[in-house]
């Protein structure tokens, strides 16, 4: 069957009390032109008056061979398996699974079984978040961090509870788990439908076309600020922030393009790995060089910045210019205590604390791989590992190969497709994977040797 | 859609009638020895043909709110039972669609109906729980909750059930209300058979094997290695010939000897997609197997599991149930967009 007219299949986990129901009842209820079959759990209780709504119980049926990947839902097998015969009533299929469903079985039901992978297609993983719980929620269960490690989009549900702080932490805690995942912030389960239905998720074409920059690299610092600059003095003024001290690189000649801050940003991090000069108020900021600033005493902190001509000045912080308030302040005759504005802002996904067991590895290395080297490592790191990998993205670069690999995986389950060619484009290689307690460094390493 | 070219019915098989029913037809039976033909639709349709010309006796639009899950003809009597998605039990009149018996289970699925093999009981599998129901509507029975939901009944011997679900395939002594036997094994068993003897007991897996055991003895096997899941297995009258979908190709193996075990199966490749429907004939060794291509194709079988096509027909979609006519003299198929194709099979019968 064509694999356009397969009825799509939207996953919806969560923990309970997350808002699930609220946001089933709000799809349903929403003008969309769609006609929704809704398999909930035995507990679900949607409040529409909705003709398709199924109960079942979770079976999860594991295999004799004892292969995590052969671990399937019994119940959807046989409800979508009946579903697929009234195919004149519904358009679009939801399944809901309780705050206890490990989604892995759930999403593999779509691939293992040829009988359901041949008449629908898993859309996407949407996982509710409770914002006020989910902290702890995330400390105490396994299956929450799973559904979170599992999610194409991430929904931050009861943000009207929760500070702007705590909502900021627990996105780059979450991000950290999972950087595949798209977060929206909602309250009572408001989000646009388009959202969370019709995502493609599994559609390898679209992984890399959705969003193409989902894998940034981690850089030590937060903030990029570019000034055009006239020759002459400058202050640059910090207020009272989270830090009594913070790194700074400024360049000279900093350009404002995407590609042109790329570079700034890797020749900083350079700098950033020699170890730091440390200055005080009042003192002169030297260019090109990795300075610590002392931000102990309370009140503004001014720093001065010298320019023989004039020149784009780049400034890279560990810390975002708003935690600190930072100013630029011209001191030359001609504009005396004149502010200036920046030319150029960037943040930069910055580096955390990875205390989570669950989080996301990337790799990115520019070159062909040998793809009898790479697949002989992924496979023995999926057959050791796979029960702790919850999914995999990403694109290869096969030597010889005129076009791009794109793959993806659940568990062990691993699909690899050739996509457009490469062209002009530099070749290279991006993975990502989510799971738990990975080794980053030696997957690092062992993908390195799959390099030529 | 098939992506077969049409083709006219071949060897063996020969035009005989053919009909249209509103949707996607599940299930398909021979009631009053082969006099009236039936067929059961998924949103609840119920479709009653003279069994001879086609001609429409009558018909129900909706018997089951939500749907129909599962239709079974009394092998001994003029009723049918029907269930759905509404919970519900139904016994029909086969003449004239007059509704007899009506049994609420509650809020769930009705998945699978069996009669006996003297049609005296009605087993119903009802989420975790089994029924037997008399076949005038006295419930005589009821099962523990299985530890998950019944996947497939079949009767052993008259008085003795059998059951599988995940995990288990389980006989009961329905009369005595105890357990004859469990045989356990970790797997999602997704479909059952019995040999005619009532020893062999086999069932297809979730994870692409067909699984046996041997009750008397105990023995159990394996076989591995299908492409797809085993949905569709038979045995044949004699219980020697256990024929198995799960691919394109009709998996035939022989209990003969020493059989199956360490034998080599027949194979029957004549369909280009996954075999959807097989149905051995009452009294030989014929296998009729319909495939998801929308064809249907008539094999003669040796004692080895080998066999020959000897007839073929093409019903335009994919194949979803398959009837021979009580005297084995026509084959019925009935197909996903509700196409019902009867072809009259010519055979030597023995004198």
């Amino acid at each position: 069957m064509n694999e356009s007219k397969k009825v799509p299949v939207t996953i919806l986990t969560g923990f309970l009390g997350s808002g699930k129901t609220t946001l089933l009842n709000r799809i349903l209820s929403e003008e969309h032109g769609k006609r929704i079959a809704v398999i909930e759990n035995e507990y679900g209780e949607v409040g529409i008056d909705q003709g398709l709504v199924i109960n079942a119980d979770e079976e999860v049926f594991e295999m004799s061979n004892g292969c995590i990947c052969c671990t399937v839902r019994g119940d959807l097998i046989r409800v979508l398996g009946n579903l697929m015969k009234r195919r004149d009533k519904f358009d679009y299929v939801l399944v809901e699974t309780t705050g206890l469903a490990d989604p892995g079985p759930v999403a593999q039901t779509f691939f293992m079984d040829e009988e359901i992978s041949s008449e629908f297609t898993l859309d996407g993983i949407v996982t509710l978040v409770d914002a006020a719980h989910i902290d702890q929620q995330l400390g105490r269960s396994d299956e929450s961090s799973e559904q979170v490690a599992f999610a194409d989009v991430l929904v931050l549900n009861k943000t009207d509870l929760v500070s702007e702080d705590s909502l900021k932490n627990l996105e780059s805690r979450l991000r950290d788990m999972n950087r595949m995942t798209r977060i929206i912030r909602a309250e009572q389960a408001k989000v646009p439908i388009e959202t969370v239905l019709n995502l493609s998720a599994f559609d390898l074409d679209q992984v890399l076309k959705r969003r193409p920059s989902f894998l940034e690299p981690e850089y030590p610092f937060e903030w990029t600020g570019v000034y055009n600059l006239e020759a002459g003095r400058y202050e640059l003024i910090l207020e009272d922030g989270p830090d009594p001290e913070m790194s700074l690189v400024a360049f000279k000649d900093q350009g404002t393009s995407e590609e042109d801050l790329k570079e700034g940003a890797e020749s900083c991090v350079r700098y950033y790995a020699e170890s730091p000069l440390e200055i005080f108020n009042g003192d002169h900021v030297p260019f090109s060089k990795h300075v610590n600033l002392n931000l102990k005493d309370k009140g503004p902190k001014s720093f001065i910045l010298d320019l023989d001509q004039s020149c784009n000045v780049g400034l890279f912080t560990q810390h975002t210019a708003e935690e600190f308030d930072i100013k630029l302040l011209s001191v030359n005759e001609k504009n005396k205590g004149e502010l200036v504005t920046t030319e150029k802002e960037r943040i930069w996904v910055a580096e955390h604390e990875h205390d989570d067991e669950v989080g996301s590895i990337a790799i990115e290395r520019i070159g062909d791989v040998d793809p009898e080297k790479l697949n002989t490592w992924m496979g023995r790191l999926l057959a050791e590992k796979g029960v702790d990998i919850f999914r995999t993205k990403g694109f290869i670069s096969y030597a010889g190969n005129p076009k791009r690999i794109v793959f993806q995986g659940v568990h062990m389950l691993f699909t690899a497709q050739p996509d457009k060619e490469w062209g002009n484009e530099p070749r290279r290689n991006q993975l990502v994977f989510i799971g738990r307690n990975l080794d980053e460094e030696q997957m690092q390493k062992d993908f390195d040797k799959c390099l030529i | 859609m098939s992506n077969l070219e049409p083709f006219n019915p071949r060897g063996m098989l020969h035009d005989g009638w053919t009909s249209q029913v509103d949707d996607f037809a599940i299930a398909c039976g021979w009631a009053k020895k082969g006099n009236i033909f039936l067929v059961g639709g998924s949103a609840g349709g119920l479709y009653a043909f003279n069994g001879s010309n086609g001609k429409s006796l009558w018909n129900k639009e909706s018997s089951h709110q939500e749907g129909l899950l599962a239709l079974d003809i009394n092998p001994e009597g003029d009723n049918f039972a029907t269930s759905g998605q509404d919970g519900a039990v139904r016994f029909w009149n086969s003449e004239n669609g007059n509704e007899l018996n009506f049994i609420d289970l509650g809020k769930g699925w009705v998945e699978h109906l069996c009669w006996s093999p003297d049609g005296k009981y009605l087993a119903i599998a009802f989420s975790r729980i089994v029924y037997v129901y008399s076949s005038t509507g006295k419930e005589i029975w009821k099962s523990e909750q299985h530890p998950s939901t019944v996947s497939a009944l079949a009767w052993a011997k008259e008085n003795e059930l059998a059951t599988a679900c995940y995990g288990q395939v389980c006989f009961y002594d329905i009369t005595k209300n105890k357990v004859n036997q469990k045989l356990e094994w970790r797997g999602s068993l997704v479909s059952m058979v019995i040999s005619s003897n009532g020893d062999i007991v086999a069932c297809g897996s979730q994870d692409n094997s067909v699984h046996f055991w041997r009750r008397s003895t105990g023995h159990d096997a394996e076989m591995t290695g299908y492409p797809g899941k085993p949905s569709n297995i038979a045995f044949d009258h004699t219980g020697k010939l256990l024929a198995t979908g799960g691919s394109e190709r009709v998996t035939v193996w022989s209990f003969e000897g020493n059989g199956p075990e360490g034998t080599i199966p027949g194979e029957l490749g004549h369909h280009t997609e996954a075999v959807s429907s097989l149905s051995f004939a009452n009294k030989s060794k014929l296998i009729a197997s319909g495939s998801r291509d929308g064809s249907v194709v008539v094999s003669f079988l040796q004692n080895n599991g080998d066999g020959n096509p000897v007839g073929a027909a093409f019903s335009g979609n994919s194949i979803s149930a398959l009837a021979w006519k009580p005297d084995d003299c026509a084959i019925a198929a009935v197909n996903s967009k509700g196409g019902v194709n009867i072809w009259n099979f010519k055979v030597r019968t023995e004198s």
